[in-house]
């Protein structure tokens, strides 16, 4: 009975910082319909900043008020700043670019923290007061669960004081409806938009900085707390206040028991719960269907079959590649043998993302497993290196047909935090599911066939398989089925009373995706001879919307040219200290100076070039 | 009637590669009601929403009682006392009667007796009732008063209506012009955008008539009623 008690008191003390983090993210995308990737790293960021803080000040409990308090300032200046120097300038960017532009600022923001606080976890030394206990009916409750229990009710009372109750909130929720008439009254949006962040950040440090003494400052809570945030606000409902505080609830409990009772399954538990949710009610509990923001679709051009000249170019820059062997060194080969595999990993994505409509941010989920299950193939069952390939695409589509059948139900920015929430529970079991997949140490020895065991021939190989994936890719985008999809993204409902059935369409986009993306993996491993969570994680999918996004997502040449071109890019400039704040200032350059992509970007030169020639 | 209000001279604008407005050039006097007619897609609301900053301006000027606004930000151009009420209305749906027109509220730039909920709750009888409604949940009528309302609260120097009866029922859009004449009364400066030349000649002292982005003809309501030749060459469809 006290065991259930205490596991009830944490999981409720957990829910209000997860609330704290989801309400300011889900106050932003009320808003300024950006979902906010970056909001992990204030959350962090709180964190640190009040360990610094908390570590200077005196012990007594006034001060250790005040120094939450100060992280949660500090953190809303620094979403303040981050609003007016990068967000302001993409609130009319696709949704996507959004989401990019903003893990470019995770990037960022992790180098900046290693760099000012170092790799070493922070924990802070915990006065007294904050260790002690309460007695309430016989039962002894530690105080400072107490404490966040009451903090989580309290925050969600403020909030909803301050937009009903005052000008300002009154404000923000006008604009949440319709921010260009809010504009036509009056309303300087720019000082409204740079508050609502400042204030969604300040949540996010408060919640960082609460978090603190139960845990410690570290560089891995960004992308843990956000994937869960993500979960929190879509459950809830997205820009609901309220539902972000039944979910939290839900899953904070669901997760404090869960890791009491079945450790291992935890996460599974918090996405079949998310599922379970969202098939009764798509738009979350507390959530309402998405009116379409004003003056914002765009129309996207149509994509073009290559002309005789960029399929020549093709074909020189293919009989090239099957040439390099000849000509290149040991660790070049090994560089163009990831390049061949990014291809069919950025065309698999592009698949879905471009003609499919549907932006993933979880892709990496389809290349773990074909990878493992290649792993599998080969560790488990000593079978082949054909039974690892053959298998790691039904693996990958097979589960892709799983997850699909409902998360292809959602759209834009939903499908978009649900793939990653996905693909973030597949890291966790990877990671934690140590039996079977080693852990973090990964499986070891997934080597090649001896046929294919020197370099060349493995290249030869990744070559055959991943450019002949991407052309059957490319192939299945000019049939039938590619212009139905097409369709299906430019108008569910046209295409629906013409007799396409949506759901099937983007159901087989996805699952095609998914296959794709696993035999990239499986190739990948082999290649490699080892397969770890990491192929899995947050940062594996980014690479492939970077590579899309690199190339242009309406151009079908674009996820090649991106992947080839990052694959380089990462093998020269991107490696050794601070990477990440490089390809962080890289992406968020990208986003901002060629929305569509390098090869869009070519593209319409050359149009341009074409239109002065004629 | 007092100076110039509102001088437009020579306005360009449109959507992208498609030039709607090729030289707009018009003048409202303080206290007059100067009805924009036309066909469809001769630009009226086009031209509403060019004066309004919404739609950026490729030439032109625009002075708000001397001032060019022309290029200013929406926010900017409300400040300065251009008051819009959109033909689609866009009340906010989850936002009550009364908090619709909260959002409006601002201070009148002049020394004018600012408008309240309550003077405007005279105006429009029938949304006395509805102040707890959410915007979603009151008629198309109701909607449009709450739309002219909440932009009466910003007290405008002038009123930018765009087709206010259009899609209502006869009654309601006979509440709208009495509504305008209303206004008219208290020396309110209206620009109206308006497809029925039996509304316009019921409220309106002036008319212009837009046809594919220019003006082609101005002058007085009445003359416009008198001259068939000019009704059934720019009007008649």
């Amino acid at each position: 009975m006290d065991l259930i008690f205490l596991q009830l008191l944490t999981g409720l003390a957990g829910a209000s910082t997860l609330f704290l983090v989801a309400a300011g993210l889900t106050v932003i995308f009320g808003v300024t319909r950006v979902v906010n990737f970056s909001h992990g790293s204030l959350y962090m960021l709180g964190a640190f900043i009040a360990w610094s803080l908390l570590s200077r000040l005196p012990r007594e409990p006034e001060y250790f008020v005040l120094g939450v308090l100060g992280a949660a300032v500090a953190t809303a200046a620094i979403g303040a700043v981050l609003e007016v120097v990068l967000l302001r300038r993409i609130y009319r960017a696709p949704e996507l670019l959004q989401l990019l532009a903003t893990f470019g600022v995770v990037l960022v923001v992790q180098d900046v923290a290693l760099w000012i606080w170092g790799a070493v976890d922070l924990s802070l030394s915990r006065p007294r007061w904050l260790r002690g206990a309460v007695e309430i009916a016989g039962l002894r409750f530690p105080f400072y669960d107490l404490v966040l229990i009451v903090v989580g009710p309290a925050v969600l009372g403020g909030l909803l004081l301050l937009f009903h109750r005052t000008r300002w909130g009154l404000l923000v929720r006008a604009a949440t409806q319709d921010r260009d008439m809010v504009a036509a009254l009056g309303v300087d949006q720019r000082v409204l938009f740079t508050s609502v962040f400042a204030l969604g950040a300040g949540l996010a440090g408060l919640g960082g900085a609460l978090a603190l003494p139960q845990g410690s400052a570290n560089l891995n809570m960004d992308l843990s707390v956000i994937a869960e945030a993500f979960v929190v606000v879509v459950v809830g409902g997205m820009g609901s206040l309220g539902g972000a505080f039944l979910a939290a609830l839900l899953i904070g409990v669901l997760q404090a028991f869960g890791i009491a009772l079945v450790p291992k399954i935890t996460l599974v538990l918090v996405f079949l719960v998310m599922a379970a949710v969202l098939v009764v009610r798509p738009h979350g509990l507390l959530g309402k269907p998405q009116a379409m923001a004003r003056g914002e679709v765009e129309a996207l051009a149509p994509i073009r079959q290559a002309g005789p000249a960029l399929q020549l170019l093709g074909a020189v820059a293919l009989v090239l590649a099957i040439l390099a062997p000849f000509v290149a060194g040991p660790y070049l080969l090994s560089v163009l043998t990831e390049a061949a595999v990014a291809v069919l990993f950025a065309a698999s994505l592009h698949v879905m993302m471009g003609p499919g409509g549907m932006a993933s941010f979880g892709h990496a989920a389809w290349f773990g497993v074909g990878a493992y299950a290649a792993a599998f193939a080969a560790k488990g069952l000593g079978a082949e290196m054909a039974v690892g390939l053959l298998l790691a695409p039904f693996a990958a589509g097979g589960l892709a047909l799983l997850v699909g059948a409902f998360v292809v139900r959602m759209s834009g920015v939903y499908l978009a935090m649900l793939t990653l929430a996905f693909a973030q529970i597949a890291w966790a079991v990877a990671f934690q599911w140590v039996e079977v997949t080693g852990g973090d140490n990964g499986v070891l020895g997934v080597w090649p066939d001896s046929w294919a065991a020197d370099k060349p021939t493995m290249y030869w190989l990744a070559l055959l398989l991943c450019v002949g994936g991407a052309l059957v890719l490319r192939r299945a985008l000019f049939a039938p089925f590619g212009f139905a999809l097409r369709a299906t993204r430019d108008s569910a409902l046209r295409a629906e009373a013409i007799g396409l059935d949506a759901h099937r369409l983007r159901l087989a986009a996805f699952v095609l995706a998914g296959a794709g993306a696993g035999l990239s993996g499986a190739v990948f491993a082999y290649a490699k001879g080892s397969v770890f969570p990491t192929y899995m994680a947050i940062p594996h999918s980014v690479d492939a919307l970077v590579m899309v996004l690199l190339g242009g997502v309406q151009t079908m040449a674009g996820p090649v040219v991106g992947a080839v071109t990052f694959t380089v890019l990462q093998s020269w400039l991107l490696m050794g200290d601070f990477w990440r704040i490089k390809l962080g200032l890289l992406i968020i350059a990208l986003v901002l100076a060629f929305p569509t992509g390098i090869a869009g970007a070519a593209a319409a030169a050359w149009d341009r070039w074409r239109g002065r020639a004629a | 009637m007092g100076g110039m209000m509102l001088q437009v001279e020579n306005l360009h604008a449109g959507y992208g590669g498609a030039k709607i407005l090729r030289g707009v050039s018009f003048d409202l006097a303080a206290g007059e009601v100067l009805v924009l007619l036309g066909r469809n897609g001769a630009g009226k609301s086009t031209t509403i929403k060019a004066l309004m900053g919404l739609l950026r301006p490729t030439a032109g000027r625009v002075r708000l009682d001397g001032a060019d606004i022309a290029g200013w930000e929406p926010h900017r151009i409300a400040r300065a006392g251009l008051g819009w009420v959109p033909e689609e209305r866009r009340v906010f749906p989850e936002l009550t009667v009364a908090e619709n027109l909260e959002v409006g509220r601002r201070a009148p730039a002049d020394g004018r007796a600012p408008w309240t909920p309550e003077r405007l709750f005279a105006l429009f009888p029938n949304l006395a009732d509805l102040r707890q409604r959410p915007g979603a949940r009151i008629s198309g009528g109701e909607q449009q008063m709450v739309a002219i309302a909440r932009t009466l609260m910003g007290n405008p120097r002038v009123l930018l209506l765009d087709e206010p009866g259009e899609g209502l029922a006869p009654v309601i859009v006979d509440l709208m012009a009495e509504a305008i004449l209303a206004l008219k009364r208290e020396g309110a400066t209206v620009l109206l955008a308006e497809q029925s030349l039996a509304f316009a000649s019921r409220v309106a002292d002036r008319a212009v008539i837009l046809e594919t982005g220019r003006i082609v003809w101005d002058g007085a309501i009445d003359a416009l009623l008198a001259d068939t030749g000019a009704r059934a060459k720019h009007l008649q469809v």
